[in-house]
């Protein structure tokens, strides 16, 4: 026993700073998807939302809603709309209201 | 979940261990009809069987040496009940064999009578199906919980009674008692219910409810495309996402007829041993939770930490989800940064492990504690590192696809095959003896260092992310699937419509054949304190059961 008491002192505390610093390996993470509302038609939306497995995706008239508190961040819309898709690097994403998860991205996208 | 209630049926006097073309000649002579081509399950041999020859026919399975049943499951086929066993052959080249059967009625031959392993399928399939097996054996709930107000789909008839719940009587000079454990146990730990049977101290019986995770998986993909359903299929265990998802995928790759490219085969080899490489560091750092040594625990979750921090920077995502997809790989991993990372993670769980097993105290907790035998292992159908510590070499990273033997038949459509990744980087399998909690860690430290060695050996020879094509739509087909979790073998068997959607798919990840085995593990001569260190030694998960 003694053997761990020395091993533990010697390991020294390697919990992270974060969230008083950045943590290096959230830059592994993969986060939800960012929209470019200008590269977003109501095709590629349809596509979207029938890709995405969690139902986080879904289109009221030009609008295209999605709930960030569905989103598994798999990265399916991402591939079937490259253009209209990025990572939003974002995982900071408590909120202390359902709704505020909720994001409202307006359609601008030509072919509409 | 063994039937302790009953009596335990006498070991079988087994035959000498026969090849593939001995065990369909044996089946053929019992009216057993193989079948070739697209009607049976690719990846597998296929042999129909009618219903008065089932007996028999099983009887000649479970009696033969190096076989073992590792899966049953029933389907409705045009409404009229399907029964199929899924039967591995371990020695010579390993493989499979699939039985179908019509039931016609309400009852078939009690299987598990022959094949202990069976019984806690007969008690899925008859929550889902209402087919039971014939005599009148008490059958255990299982799968669905017992709430009279909740329906729940079923994957086909309703039973016409609901099942009893019988378990071990109190025996014990009318001491025992039964101690209730769970569902919720404590944060973070998944829902599992115990009932603990003791004396006061000795644990005399121990059975498992494990209904309250419940997500009617295979009912859910139903309907499905391969791809939607893959994405449920890895998430029905989660820490075998990968494992899963490749049983599954390569089900459907195999009644698809599509066959990944070589390289991104190599690549879901590597995300499987990174899989079981984080999963034994989080058996051990449980262990040591369960004996009480914080530092050991802290030191193994370091290991588990830096090890899932590979998988994020390798594959973009800590527990490898998305990685797996029809046909191939989303994605090939960073081997620069594999190469650079994974011997310090590995490195960090090595140390550990070397403190760990130089520390009396925390061996003694784990020798001679929840002793499984190789007999009760076979007999029970067990799989993985579990079966592994008894002496048992069976692994799935060995087995091939039945397309590929030299004998095929002539004129089958045996489609395009193409060994797997293993074939040409030979697994060492690590066994052990004496069958308890310290050989299964012994078992998962051997593997460990050889994950190592295998991911290493697949970055050389070449990880890509590719993808053969997998077409749309098909003439439907039935395919199996299997990979090497880290608890075990995990299978996955699909039946594809013409549209190319799901028709019934079948999922039975590693933990569904080794829960039988915890309560036996348990039994013999343990305490109440032995169990979470079983339990950590079996680490299985509750997820992998009530799918």
């Amino acid at each position: 026993m003694p053997l761990w008491f020395a091993r533990g002192l010697r390991r020294g505390v390697v919990t992270t700073r974060y969230p008083a610093s950045p943590d290096g390996s959230a830059a592994s993470l993969p986060t939800p998807p960012a929209f470019r509302p200008r590269q977003l038609s109501r095709q590629v939306v349809d596509r979207m939302v029938a890709e995405c497995p969690g139902r986080a995706l879904s289109r009221r008239d030009d609008l295209l809603i999605f709930d960030a508190g569905a989103c598994t961040t798999c990265g399916r819309c991402a591939r079937v709309a490259p253009d209209a898709v990025t990572s939003s690097g974002e995982f900071e994403l408590t909120a202390t209201a359902r709704s505020a998860l909720v994001k409202t991205i307006p359609i601008l996208g030509e072919g509409q | 979940m063994t039937p302790a209630h009953l009596p335990v049926p006498p070991t079988l006097p087994q035959a000498a261990a026969g090849s593939r073309e001995q065990l369909i000649r044996r089946l053929n002579g019992l009216g057993g009809l193989e079948v070739v081509g697209r009607g049976g399950t690719q990846g597998a041999v296929t042999v129909r069987l009618l219903a008065e020859s089932l007996e028999a026919a099983t009887h000649a399975l479970a009696g033969t040496a190096g076989t073992r049943l590792a899966d049953m499951f029933a389907d409705t086929d045009g409404g009229v009940p399907v029964l199929r066993l899924v039967w591995a052959y371990d020695a010579d080249q390993p493989g499979y064999i699939v039985t179908e059967c019509e039931i016609d009625g309400e009852q078939y031959p009690p299987l598990s009578d022959i094949a202990p392993a069976g019984f806690v399928e007969e008690c899925e399939i008859y929550e889902q199906f209402g087919i039971r097996p014939a005599g009148g054996k008490p059958l255990n709930r299982l799968m669905l919980p017992p709430h009279a107000e909740t329906e729940l789909p079923t994957l086909g008839h309703e039973p016409p009674r609901p099942p009893e719940e019988v378990h071990a009587p109190h025996t014990v000079g009318g001491q025992a008692f039964e101690f209730p454990f769970g569902p919720v146990r404590q944060a973070g730990v998944e829902s599992l219910y115990y009932g603990l049977v003791t004396s006061g101290e000795e644990v005399v019986d121990l059975y498992l409810f494990t209904w309250h995770k419940h997500r009617g998986v295979e009912w859910r993909l139903r309907g499905k495309t391969v791809p939607q359903a893959l994405f449920l299929a890895e998430r029905a265990e989660g820490l075998s996402a990968v494992a899963v998802g490749w049983a599954f995928a390569a089900a459907a790759e195999a009644a698809l007829g599509v066959v990944p490219p070589p390289a991104a085969a190599r690549t879901r080899a590597v995300a499987l041993e990174l899989e079981r490489l984080y999963n034994h560091a989080a058996a051990t750092a449980a262990l040591c939770q369960a004996t009480g040594l914080s530092v050991g625990q802290a030191a193994a979750e370091i290991a588990l930490e830096r090890l899932l921090r590979v998988n994020a920077a390798a594959f973009g995502h800590r527990y490898l989800f998305g990685v797996i997809e029809p046909g191939g790989v989303s994605r090939a991993p960073d081997a620069g940064v594999l190469r650079r990372d994974l011997p310090g993670a590995y490195g960090e769980l090595r140390r550990a492990a070397d403190a760990l097993l130089s520390t009396n105290s925390f061996v003694d907790r784990l020798e001679a504690c929840g002793i499984l035998t190789a007999e009760q292992a076979r007999r029970l159908g067990l799989v993985g590192p579990v079966a592994r510590a008894t002496g048992l070499t069976a692994d799935a990273r060995l087995a091939t696809d039945a397309r590929l033997a030299s004998d095929a038949q002539p004129g089958a459509d045996a489609g395009p095959t193409a060994p797997g990744p293993y074939a040409g980087h030979p697994v060492n399998v690590v066994t052990a003896e004496s069958g308890d909690v310290f050989a299964r860690f012994q078992v998962m430290l051997g593997e460990a260092a050889e994950s190592v060695r295998l991911i290493t050996q697949f970055l050389d020879d070449g990880t890509a992310a590719d993808r053969a094509p997998v077409p749309a739509k098909g003439a439907g087909g039935a395919g199996l699937g299997w990979a090497e979790s880290p608890r075990g073998e995990a299978l996955a068997w699909v039946a594809l419509d013409e549209d190319g959607r799901i028709a019934r798919a079948r999922l039975r990840p590693g933990s569904a054949r080794n829960w039988r085995g915890f309560d036996d593990a348990c039994r013999s001569q343990n305490v109440f304190t032995d169990i979470p260190i079983i339990e950590a030694s079996f680490w299985l998960t509750a997820a992998g059961m009530a799918r």
